[in-house]
């Protein structure tokens, strides 16, 4: 692959190994990742500086990659197995800068499929969960017709989630996507009121129900029923849609989930000095992100924990605030919702407007009448192996069924949905055939192989100022720069991206297990790579004397392959040399690599990948020299991989002498500072000795 | 395992120069664990053959290739319509490969990549050390486990001679001198009085020194050759 062969729209792009990682435990990240997104791949195509091809890795899983580079609460991340070593790397973030790098390339691939089904889908609700169905479905040729209550889609992306998280033109970049597939998109139109359940049923040949939680649920204590008390989700929709909702200078906020912490924070922005929030949980029980809590208290927000509301006192219709009760537990011994209280121990929270944020449920309107079934608890019955509602045809996805959760769960959800939908209107049997959820991932790192690893503190993410953000819904996140992003992405240790034995060449020689740094293979009758161990350095695939050691993240021979195209036609007269020069991208990643004319250079993740063979084909092709420029000496990601380099690039001097060829015409360099600077000038240094030396 | 050495670039140009389609192919079993002729290093004489005939201006068509064993039929079959697209085989494995192959190829020569040189173990890597000369009359039980006839210059069967120097061979202070190592692991095991009856005179015929060998395994051959047996295998043509 070489950058920019995405450009070519004429196929579905796949990034190599894919093949392999299915057989494979997955990275943790990936395992985390409801929808499984290749983390390791898009990490690393950002680390080579490929974005559009790292951008169609985010994308391929996930529809509303935008939306989640912003808002996602990124179990990847949770997950890395850096967690151990010193910081998760900053998954979420390097998304967003691949994203923002395709921007031009994402406009460009846009068309619409061909519909060659023959037969129509309604969506009802576009949430994340109804565009994943409707982007599936429309992909694979499917009529859809999108059904949305709002002027706008997007669901609770566009209605509810506030814009400072989640800027609207960042959505409709997603919107925009799926739409541009062919898909009908109905705004405006509510199911129950405008249109029936029964009439979409017989107008389309499936009907997905896709709607989320879209009630917030009511607080039944006295006082409630004053206009000074609010509901998260008619709050949430008037700043989504830019009405001002009537709060006063005091804002109470009832709840500790993220929601709340969208409502208290919206209320800072809504120009609201006081804003305190009061929930059952301690700080450490919480259902909000942790982030979220920090960015919250740091914006002035009062966080009250472990108080119970008991009453909103109020004097006619205006509110004077909530009489709260001691909490002494949420949880019971069984773990279970179930919070007591110490009624000896009360409060007083002044308020002149509270807003009840304590949970969503389903506004079962447009069922009505349809024969859709309701258990006894008011959840509409599905059956979680097919999808489907009690009534043949009628599919459900996402949060509707699910109950609460996240964006990139609902994206998961909707891909089961579309899968479904698909088998049952290819008449087959749907039970059965939709994917596990579940994948087995790879072990923690083992103590031995984490002492290995070079402490490197994440890159920070900028926000702005607490004073500033509060004045505004502005985006308040900064996104990385390219140097940033490739340092960042320098960070990844390849989980799942390594070395792979093919065990019908493998005649168990040992020479991997030898020279592992990480005691990675272990060898009996074939090698075995433990994927727990291995940092996919590419240390041991040129050593291996049978050619049976490939990787899972890159294809060994990839380089030799074009090195006939990196060499280029050299000038015809004159004697200007041609330099082919391996660069190790760790800490300077490709930003950095300007290098003189007359280097032709191959960045490389690290120089053990480099095999003697490449560097013979560089000559076979005409160069006139290469280099092999690798890190400063303690700098380098992996352990013990530069006395082994060293010696290939003597072996190759060898062999090169035995053809004819100056040995002296192959080096290895050393770049010792973390700049392209020191990268440009032993380039360059090079350079000039090849051409005292002349050309070939 | 067969130890074996990569020829001189310059002595393969000579061999290889005048074909215009040639193959360089490997072996991956015992001469790919001494980095000599495996999947690995055929393609490195490839590159630096091409390397060689692009210099003297030379239109050949050089590729690299390789098998699990070039000791038995059934791994080559599979690519021997390949390889007889070819004017020259330069194949990598041991010399019985070499043999092995020519035999059943045709016309086309096959032509030795590597120097074939003992049996021998690997003791760090990198090393390759002779330790048996397969002389089919084994008498390590003799000697403490050390084979004098693969490890003693003069292959003495009582040794040693006066040549022996401080635990070294006379010929060489690199050579272990065999019947010091024979007597220091006999007095470790308590069994060197067995040293004091002379191993008498050897029949030297079962060694090279009898011609060629071979070896048969007779409840395998009787099997394989009763014709009935040969519709009921499973592995293969042969």
């Amino acid at each position: 692959m070489t950058p920019g062969k995405t450009d070519s729209e004429s196929s579905t792009y796949r990034p190599y190994g894919t093949d392999i990682k299915e057989q494979r435990p997955y990275s943790p990240c990936r395992a985390a990742c409801p929808a499984h997104t290749d983390v390791q791949a898009y990490v690393g195509l950002i680390a080579q500086g490929r974005y559009t091809e790292a951008f169609e890795v985010i994308t391929a899983p996930n529809p509303i990659a935008s939306v989640c580079s912003m808002i996602c609460h990124h179990p990847c991340e949770q997950a890395c197995r850096r967690c151990i070593i010193d910081e998760p790397l900053a998954i979420r973030h390097l998304k967003r800068f691949a994203i923002e790098q395709a921007a031009e390339y994402r406009k460009r691939r846009r068309k619409a499929v061909e519909k060659t089904r023959g037969k129509s889908v309604a969506i009802i609700g576009s949430g994340p969960s109804g565009l994943t169905a409707a982007n599936d479905l429309a992909g694979s040729g499917y009529s859809v017709t999108i059904y949305e209550r709002h002027p706008v889609l997007g669901g609770m992306l566009a209605a509810a989630i506030p814009p400072y998280r989640l800027p609207r033109e960042v959505l409709q970049e997603d919107i925009d996507d799926v739409i541009a597939k062919g898909v009908e998109v109905r705004t405006n139109t509510e199911v129950g009121r405008d249109v029936t359940l029964g009439e979409l049923k017989d107008r389309h040949d499936a009907v997905l129900i896709a709607v989320g939680l879209r009630r917030s649920r009511p607080l039944n204590i006295p006082g409630a029923d004053s206009p000074g008390v609010l509901l998260a989700i008619p709050f949430l929709e008037d700043i989504a849609f830019g009405r001002k909702p009537p709060v006063g200078n005091r804002v109470l906020v009832i709840g500790g989930g993220n929601v709340a912490m969208d409502v208290a924070r919206s209320a800072r922005r809504l120009g609201v000095k006081e804003v305190s929030m009061v929930c059952l949980e301690s700080a450490e029980e919480m259902p909000a992100w942790k982030w979220e809590i920090d960015e919250a208290i740091e914006e002035g927000i009062k966080i009250n924990n472990r108080w119970g509301p008991r009453a909103v006192r109020r004097e006619g219709n205006r509110v004077l605030g909530l009489d709260v009760v001691r909490v002494t537990s949420v949880f019971d011994m069984d773990g279970r919702f179930n919070p007591s209280f110490d009624e000896n121990e009360t409060a007083f929270i002044e308020a002149d407007t509270i807003i009840v944020t304590i949970g969503q449920m389903t506004d079962l309107s447009l069922i009505e009448g349809s024969g859709v079934k309701v258990d006894e608890r008011g959840r509409i019955e599905w059956n979680p192996d097919t999808q489907m509602s009690s009534v043949e045809g009628i599919f459900l996805s996402g949060e509707v069924v699910t109950g609460p959760g996240s964006a990139i769960a609902a994206v998961a959800n909707g891909h089961r949905a579309a899968l479904a939908i698909h088998l049952y209107l290819e008449g087959e049997e749907i039970a059965g055939k939709l994917p596990a959820q579940e994948r087995e991932k790879i072990d923690r790192m083992p103590p031995e192989v984490v002492e290995r690893i070079e402490r490197q503190p994440r890159i920070p993410i900028r926000h702005l100022a607490p004073e500033v953000r509060c004045g505004t819904f502005e985006h308040f996140e900064m996104g990385y720069d390219e140097e940033e992003a490739l340092k960042e992405a320098g960070r990844c240790r390849g989980c799942g991206g390594g070395a792979v034995v093919d065990q019908r060449k493998c005649m168990a020689c040992l020479t991997c297990q030898r020279i592992c740094p990480y005691g990675a293979p272990v060898v009996q009758a074939y090698s075995t790579i433990r994927p727990e161990y291995c940092q996919a350095c590419g240390l041991c695939a040129p050593e291996c004397p049978a050619q049976a050691i490939s990787m899972a993240s890159y294809d060994v021979e990839e380089i030799r392959r074009s090195m006939c195209e990196t060499v280029g036609e050299k000038p015809r007269e004159g004697t200007q040399p041609v330099i082919v020069a391996f660069l190790c991208t760790h800490h300077v990643g490709v930003h950095g690599f300007r290098v003189p004319e007359g280097v032709r250079a191959v960045p490389v993740h690290c120089t053990s990948r480099v095999d003697v063979l490449d560097i013979l084909k560089a000559f076979e092709c005409g160069a006139d020299g290469v280099a092999v420029v690798r890190c400063g000496v303690g700098k380098c990601k992996y352990r013990g991989t530069g006395n082994r380099v060293r010696s290939r690039i003597e072996r190759a001097g060898e062999l090169l002498a035995s053809a004819g060829v100056d040995r002296q015409r192959t080096a290895l360099l050393v770049a010792e500072g973390t700049d392209g600077d020191s990268y440009y000038s032993v380039c360059s240094d090079f350079l000039d000795t090849i051409r005292k030396m002349g050309v070939r | 395992m067969i130890v074996g050495s990569q020829k001189p670039i310059d002595e393969i140009w000579e061999m290889v120069r005048d074909f215009g389609r040639v193959l360089v192919f490997g072996c991956n079993t015992c001469i790919a664990v001494c980095h000599a002729g495996g999947g690995k290093e055929a393609e490195t004489i490839a590159s630096l053959i091409r390397m060689r005939a692009a210099q003297e201006g030379m239109d050949m068509e050089v590729n690299h290739s390789s098998v699990m064993r070039h000791c038995e039929p059934e791994y080559f079959e599979p690519v021997m319509e390949e390889l007889r697209r070819y004017d020259l085989i330069l194949s990598t494995a041991c010399g019985v490969g070499v043999n092995f192959l020519s035999e059943r190829i045709g016309k086309i020569p096959v032509y030795p990549g590597v120097n074939t040189s003992f049996f021998g173990g690997v003791p760090e890597p990198g090393v390759f050390e002779e330790l048996c000369a397969g002389c089919g009359d084994c008498i390590l039980h003799m000697t403490g486990g050390i084979c004098p006839v693969a490890r003693c210059a003069k292959t003495l069967m009582n040794g040693p001679c006066g040549g022996t120097n401080n635990g070294k061979c006379e010929i060489s202070q690199d050579i272990d001198c065999a019947w010091y190592l024979i007597v220091k692991r006999m007095t470790e095991l308590g069994t060197l009085e067995k040293l004091s009856e002379v191993i008498p005179p050897r029949k030297w015929s079962t060694a090279r020194d009898g011609g060629p060998r071979r070896v048969s395994v007779e409840h395998i051959r009787e099997y394989e050759e009763k014709e009935e047996s040969k519709t009921e295998t499973a592995g293969g043509e042969k």
